[in-house]
């Protein structure tokens, strides 16, 4: 019998595989396909503190190996997501971790005040890396200040488990995440997409509305890995591995180059249970190679 | 509009067999048992290569589905790889198959969202298709017609030239009488199908229109019914990543009035997500341009 559970900067995971935020809606979304109970958490799609319409479409086009969106951050809202939203999360046994976003670092921690007065809340992830955010996301984390003075704020808000999810859109990512772990993050996930663009040759035009868009996917995967193994040397707090995971072999690279736990994005779009099916395969490897529990591989890569 | 159909499920479907329905145009029947269950306007999302390269599914329109025998069937035209592919995956090949997904065009017996829709009982079912938008109105009329034998049912089919149209085997199927128009006037008449439902909106007495195309051509499609009074509902194809909600990539955006009756308007209502608060919609809900 294997052990999967980890505890991820205060948060208790029954297994270290997530679903990333925007590509699980609010988790009632999968509900046809998945019990979400069977994998280890959810990170809810982004909110900010008013509603947002999001960007104009076309939002998405396919590339290769992978996707661009500019969705822009549609979402209800704090006071929406918590009076629509949450009550069907609040239900979920899983870890159900709340993403957000603003403009400013003060409006991050009101933000946070209000959250953590939600009823089984798991902790909070900081997107300070969409790239699709004209006012705020990316914007942060390309700044080790930025970053730092958002995760400040939220800190200072709530007592939950604050994560920073990092973009790679930087010239060094291991600054950005010192910076972020000086200020006071419990744990960092990464990588946010990779900002790209398509452009039609008939048209003329670029194919997303928004220009340009956040590249996901199997694409990313190999750049991912890379930051997590360098983020690895330079910081403490755990990490949460993102980036192009599609199977336990995607995930379990993540794992032996030092991220506490995964996330999986864009591969749900394409296969919905893909999260359960990472569970099992991460449970058959450690059977095979008599590892439990499965934490013990965090950080196991031989060099 | 709100679905209330069969939930969804990913299944493994086999291909029966494809045919070439008209030039680069094809029909593939599949045996997916839980997906036949499908409605007129609901879709499915292929797999069409086990290693998910192409990376996305393949969205495609129901044209057809027999939850007797668990098939269902697909049309479509061979526009790009994952399309290509499918058009030539031999009988007997394996794909992955989720669906139903999405609302529906009501049913033509039963309303199952009064509120928000025209009354559906009264009158003519006139269906106006452009291009590969024929496969949900195909679906409909022929539910439609093996309800009701003696319903009305009018089909305008539009194509760029004669050798684009679906055969007449696959039209009579599926409507009581049938027109084509094309561009070229190789077939039917020369011009706009849109001419031709206009022509039909001036006779008809109680009609409803239920409309899939270009979107230029079912925008025009809602002015001429609004202009008319007559109620159109039309089933919007979109880019799309998910299918299931999650993702927020294939939006349409609401005209400022369709906006979530009955409460505030928000930016977060602006734009509707194809994929599961449609791909049916009343066309006057649409901010067409």
């Amino acid at each position: 019998m294997v052990d999967l559970t980890t505890n991820f900067a205060g948060i208790e995971l029954a297994s270290p595989v997530l679903l990333a935020s925007g590509t699980c809606g609010y988790g009632r979304e999968l509900e046809p396909f998945l019990d979400l109970d069977a994998i280890g958490g959810i990170v809810t799609k982004t909110i900010t503190p008013e509603p947002r319409s999001g960007n104009e479409p076309p939002r998405i086009v396919e590339t290769p190996a992978g996707m661009l969106n500019a969705i822009g951050l549609q979402n209800p809202g704090l006071e929406g997501f918590i009076r629509d939203k949450w009550p069907y999360l609040a239900e979920l046994n899983t870890v159900v971790v709340v993403n957000i976003a603003a403009p400013t670092a003060e409006l991050h921690g009101e933000m946070a005040a209000s959250l953590d007065r939600l009823e089984g809340i798991a902790g909070l992830e900081i997107n300070i890396s969409s790239p699709n955010m004209r006012d705020g996301g990316m914007l942060f984390g390309c700044s080790a200040r930025a970053s730092a003075a958002v995760v400040e704020a939220v800190r200072r808000s709530t007592d939950l488990p604050v994560i920073a999810k990092l973009t790679p859109n930087v010239t060094d990512i291991a600054e950005i995440a010192r910076a972020v772990e000086g200020a006071g993050a419990h744990g960092i996930s990464l990588i946010n997409t990779l900002v790209g663009m398509a452009v039609d040759i008939e048209t003329r035009r670029p194919v997303l509305a928004n220009v340009t868009g956040g590249l996901s996917g199997p694409a990313i995967r190999p750049v991912a890995l890379a930051m997590v193994w360098k983020v690895r040397q330079a910081v403490s707090v755990p990490i949460m591995g993102i980036g192009g995971i599609a199977s336990a072999d995607d995930a379990l690279q993540f794992l032996l180059a030092g991220a506490s736990a995964v996330q999986i994005g864009t591969a749900t779009f394409t296969n919905p249970m893909v999260g359960v099916t990472v569970v099992e395969g991460i449970r058959a490897y450690c059977e095979r190679h008599g590892v439990s529990p499965a934490s013990a591989l965090v950080g196991s890569l031989q060099l | 509009m709100k679905s209330v159909g069969p939930s969804p499920k990913d299944v493994e479907a086999r291909i029966c067999w494809t045919v070439e329905l008209a030039e680069k145009t094809y029909l593939t029947r599949l045996e997916a048992d839980h997906v036949a269950q499908a409605l007129p306007g609901q879709f499915l999302q292929l797999c069409v290569r086990a290693d998910f390269s192409p990376l996305l599914r393949l969205p495609l329109s129901v044209c057809a589905a027999d939850p007797a025998t668990g098939t269902v069937d697909v049309a479509y035209e061979d526009v790009g790889p994952k399309t290509h592919i499918l058009s030539r995956l031999p009988s007997g090949s394996q794909v992955g198959c989720m669906g139903p997904l999405g609302n529906y065009f009501p049913d033509p017996v039963r309303i199952l969202d009064s509120a928000r829709l025209p009354d559906t009982n009264k009158g003519a079912v006139l269906l106006v298709g452009g291009g590969v938008g024929m496969p949900p109105l195909l679906f409909y009329g022929s539910r439609v017609l093996s309800r009701d034998p003696q319903a009305e049912v009018c089909l305008l089919a539009g194509a760029r030239t004669a050798a684009k149209h679906f055969p007449d085997a696959v039209m009579a199927g599926s409507a009581s009488r049938y027109r084509r128009a094309t561009d070229d006037g190789t077939s039917g008449h020369a011009g706009l199908v849109t001419d031709l439902l206009k022509e039909e909106l001036a006779k008809a007495a109680a009609v409803t229109v239920y409309t899939c195309g270009p979107v230029g051509m079912m925008a025009a499609v809602a002015t001429i019914c609004r202009d008319s009074q007559v109620p159109c509902l039309a089933s919007l194809e979109e880019y799309m990543a998910c299918g299931f909600g999650v993702c927020v990539g294939c939006v349409v955006e609401l005209a400022a009035q369709a906006q979530v009756p009955g409460q505030d308007h928000t930016p977060y209502t602006r734009y509707s997500r194809v994929c599961v608060d449609g791909p049916v919609y009343d066309t006057s809900q649409i901010q067409w341009a």
